[in-house]
């Protein structure tokens, strides 16, 4: 079983092409500093909530439900510094945002563009910030997912059957395909940001780090994320590449499908030191799931190993294309 | 079957015999051979005549070698210029209006593809390997900007050892599978002027991989100009199409051809291609094999080897260089063939021929047949070699 911490970091022990970096030994997500809110509060705050009921806590936000003009929605809470309140105040620019709120507006902006059904949607109230108890905080609201999470799922009834895998795999390429429309990825592809609903369907969430491939300064696209979900050319910084793109996504989800298949990541084990993981997402070869799970359909775990491919060019070179490759073998 | 003429200096009708034995399914035209009218009218003719892919290469590269030999491209092909410089390509407006012309001129003559412009690029890092990608760039946002043009090709002119690093070409698949375009037209230009079917064994591992990964994994198009037995390789590893012509400057392709020289020389000696052997040898070489009792063996059993098999011997038959030429399409043609499959299978299929030949140039050797330098099948072992390696990084 994997371990519930997957915000995993590694300090990278080596040089690649040249060009020497050091992955933060700790991760910021893990480091954020979670608001503490009581339900009162909540429905004092934003005055027309009612039925506010405490959800989860992610590595950034702390996730609760209410139930505004008749329907509920998730209502998402993350601490802001507090210099960024000060400087708004008195009236001056603020030069650049903090990241956590760089990256709030960007989840809220890509909520409201992104076209796939299987991209959570943006609840009434968009970003705002406020201060409780002298917590600086900002919020806003999404749909309610009815459901639950990839990460408790497979806690909780383990991997899941190959047909749901497929269905998984299509609709959130439908979802990286339509961010890609947008020049974004979401580069925080896992278990923990996608959903599962009542119905079946599966929802991407926390678009929080998605990434506008051009025009965008943030980190320059390396190095965000979980560690554990990244693609080898996230690791590398070589400016002989021009930059990342969707492909990236699709590893992560690959990594995605064959852990909710087989219930094991395949890179990294707990415990695993960080030279051992990087050198594994940049050159193992993983072991195929029907080597794991028994009856695995051998189509699905030709998809799934090239969805890993240690290039870009290894893997899909259009999310229709692998729409078309999981779409064939449904059902069979 | 994907075998297409690379057009070149004297085409007389070399082409349509190619086309006429269905030996060749289409055409890559050269500028530099021909006059604007001439080629026009030409056009004609084979599509009255034939269904038959037909392709232009622009030759765009020429314009940056010096001094070139580029006979009618400057005055007659208005993208054209001569001694062409890197500063020439500073601006995204001129590369644009390269781009347009080269296309326009294609799009206006309703070829079966169309070919960016491109320059000759030495590494995946250096300024004209730059200068490449943005005229590729560039070629596929116009291109796109055109309602009924049909598909792009972009053009790739790579010298051989460019291929060397793998991690170099790794990183250029990136972007080039990043592109949204219909194929790739690849051309490797050869260190080695001299004709032979030799390629250093990484090299050509890379070469496979690289043509695996556009064409089998990404699903784009590729054709291989100048690319002879090779093509064969190239054909097994997913390439749609492979060019050869009928000059060994048509085969492959090295600058020395597009560069001014002093005429003269030697005509080139009579050879025959055989398909057992996966090479072009000597006639006299045929007939060494002949005497020694082996001629069956070394036939590619196409039609014009009747030619030689209704004569007394190989050197007392009617053989001509004519005949030589369009016989090579027949045994390109022949071997061609069984390269449909997937491409696991093809490669198999492929060095199992390459142990054969290799056996075949035992037998022959220990008989007594003697081969000169580039005809004694040492290319055997860097096909074998390189086949080997292409199945390991490719994963197959
Ligand atoms: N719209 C939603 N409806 C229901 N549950 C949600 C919703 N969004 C998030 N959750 C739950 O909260 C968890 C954390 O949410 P997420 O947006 O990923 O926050 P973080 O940025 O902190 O990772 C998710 O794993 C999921 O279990
Ligand atoms: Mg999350």
């Amino acid at each position: 079983m994997i371990a519930r911490h997957e915000l995993y970091c590694i300090t990278y022990p080596a040089i690649i092409q040249g060009h020497p970096f050091c992955i933060d030994f700790l991760d910021k997500e893990a480091m954020a500093n979670l608001p503490n809110l009581t339900v009162e509060q909540i429905e004092h705050v934003l005055g027309n909530v009612s039925g506010v009921r405490y959800i989860a806590r992610g590595g950034q936000k702390v996730v609760w439900s209410g139930v505004i003009d008749g329907t509920t929605y998730a209502i998402k809470f993350a601490s802001t510094p507090e210099e960024f309140t000060r400087e708004e105040d008195d009236d001056t620019e603020v030069e650049a945002d903090p990241e956590v709120i760089v990256r709030a507006s960007r989840e809220v902006e890509t909520m409201r563009d992104c076209a796939s059904p299987y991209m959570v949607k943006l609840g009434p109230i968009g970003l705002n910030f406020v201060e409780i108890e002298g917590q600086s905080l900002l919020y806003f609201t999404e749909e309610f997912i009815n459901g639950s999470d990839l990460r408790s799922l497979l806690e909780s009834d383990g991997p899941l059957a190959p047909d749901a895998i497929i269905d998984m795999g299509i609709q959130m390429t439908d979802a990286i395909k339509a961010l890609w429309e947008l020049g974004k990825i979401h580069r925080d592809i896992k278990p923990g940001n996608i959903m599962r609903r009542t119905s079946g369907d599966f929802v991407l969430l926390d678009a929080g780090l998605a990434f506008d491939v051009i025009g965008e300064s943030l980190s320059g696209g390396f190095l965000v994320g979980t560690r554990i979900y990244f693609s080898p050319e996230q690791f590398d910084y070589s400016n002989r590449r021009t930059g990342l793109d969707f492909r990236s996504d699709i590893f992560a989800l690959g990594v995605t499908m064959y852990e909710m298949a087989t219930g094991r990541h395949p890179f990294w084990n707990r415990g695993h030191s960080s030279q051992a993981f990087y050198s594994n997402v940049t050159s193992l070869a993983p072991e195929p799931p029907s080597s794991i799970v028994e009856g695995f359909p051998q189509d699905l775990d030709n998809i799934i190993i090239r969805m890993l491919g240690k290039s870009p060019h290894l893997r899909y070179r259009k999310c229709d294309h692998l729409t078309r490759a999981l779409e064939a073998i449904r059902g069979h | 079957m994907a075998i297409y003429v690379q057009h070149g200096h004297g085409k007389s009708d070399k082409i349509t015999n190619a086309l006429d034995d269905k030996s060749a399914s289409g055409v890559i035209f050269a500028a530099r051979n021909e006059k604007v009218d001439k080629l026009d009218r030409y056009i004609t003719t084979l599509r009255e005549n034939y269904e038959c892919d037909l392709l232009f290469d622009p030759q765009f590269y020429v314009s940056t070698l010096i001094p070139a030999n580029d006979r009618y491209l400057p005055d007659e092909y208005r993208y054209y210029e001569a001694g062409r410089t890197a500063k020439d390509f500073i601006g995204a407006r001129k590369i644009a209006s390269y781009v347009n012309d080269t296309i326009n001129f294609q799009t206006e003559r309703g070829f079966d593809r169309i070919m960016s412009p491109t320059v000759i690029a030495n590494g995946f890092s250096d300024r004209w390997s730059q200068i490449a990608l943005q005229l590729a760039d560039s070629s596929i946002e116009y291109h796109s900007s055109l309602t009924d043009a049909t598909p792009l090709l972009v053009s790739l002119v790579l010298s051989e050892g460019a291929l060397d690093s793998r991690s170099d070409l790794d990183a250029f698949l990136d972007i080039l599978t990043s592109w949204d375009v219909h194929g790739y037209y690849i051309t490797v230009v050869r260190d080695d002027a001299t004709y032979s079917q030799s390629f250093y064994e990484d090299r050509l591992a890379h070469l496979l991989y690289m043509v695996y990964i556009l064409a089998d994994r990404n699903e784009f198009e590729v054709v291989c100009g100048y690319s002879d037995f090779i093509g064969i390789p190239l054909r097994a590893a997913g390439a749609s199409a492979f060019a050869t012509g009928w000059y060994q400057s048509l085969r492959q392709f090295h600058q020395k051809a597009f560069l001014k020289r002093k005429n003269g020389g030697q005509p080139p000696r009579l050879r025959y291609s055989s398909s057992p052997l996966l090479n072009s040898i000597m006639l006299g070489e045929l007939e060494s094999i002949s005497d020694a009792g082996y001629l069956d063996q070394v036939l590619s059993d196409v039609d014009l080897d009747s030619i030689i098999t209704d004569a007394t011997s190989p050197e007392s038959s009617a053989w001509t260089s004519q005949i030589s030429d369009r016989h090579h399409w027949q045994t390109l043609a022949k071997l061609d063939q069984d390269l449909s499959g997937p491409v696991r299978r093809n490669i198999m299929g492929l060095i199992a021929d390459v142990r054969q030949a290799t056996g075949l140039y035992a037998t022959l050797k220990a008989a007594g047949v003697p081969f000169e330098r580039n005809t004694d099948g040492q290319h055997l072992f860097d096909w074998l070699a390189g086949l080997q390696t292409f199945i390991r990084i490719a994963a197959l």
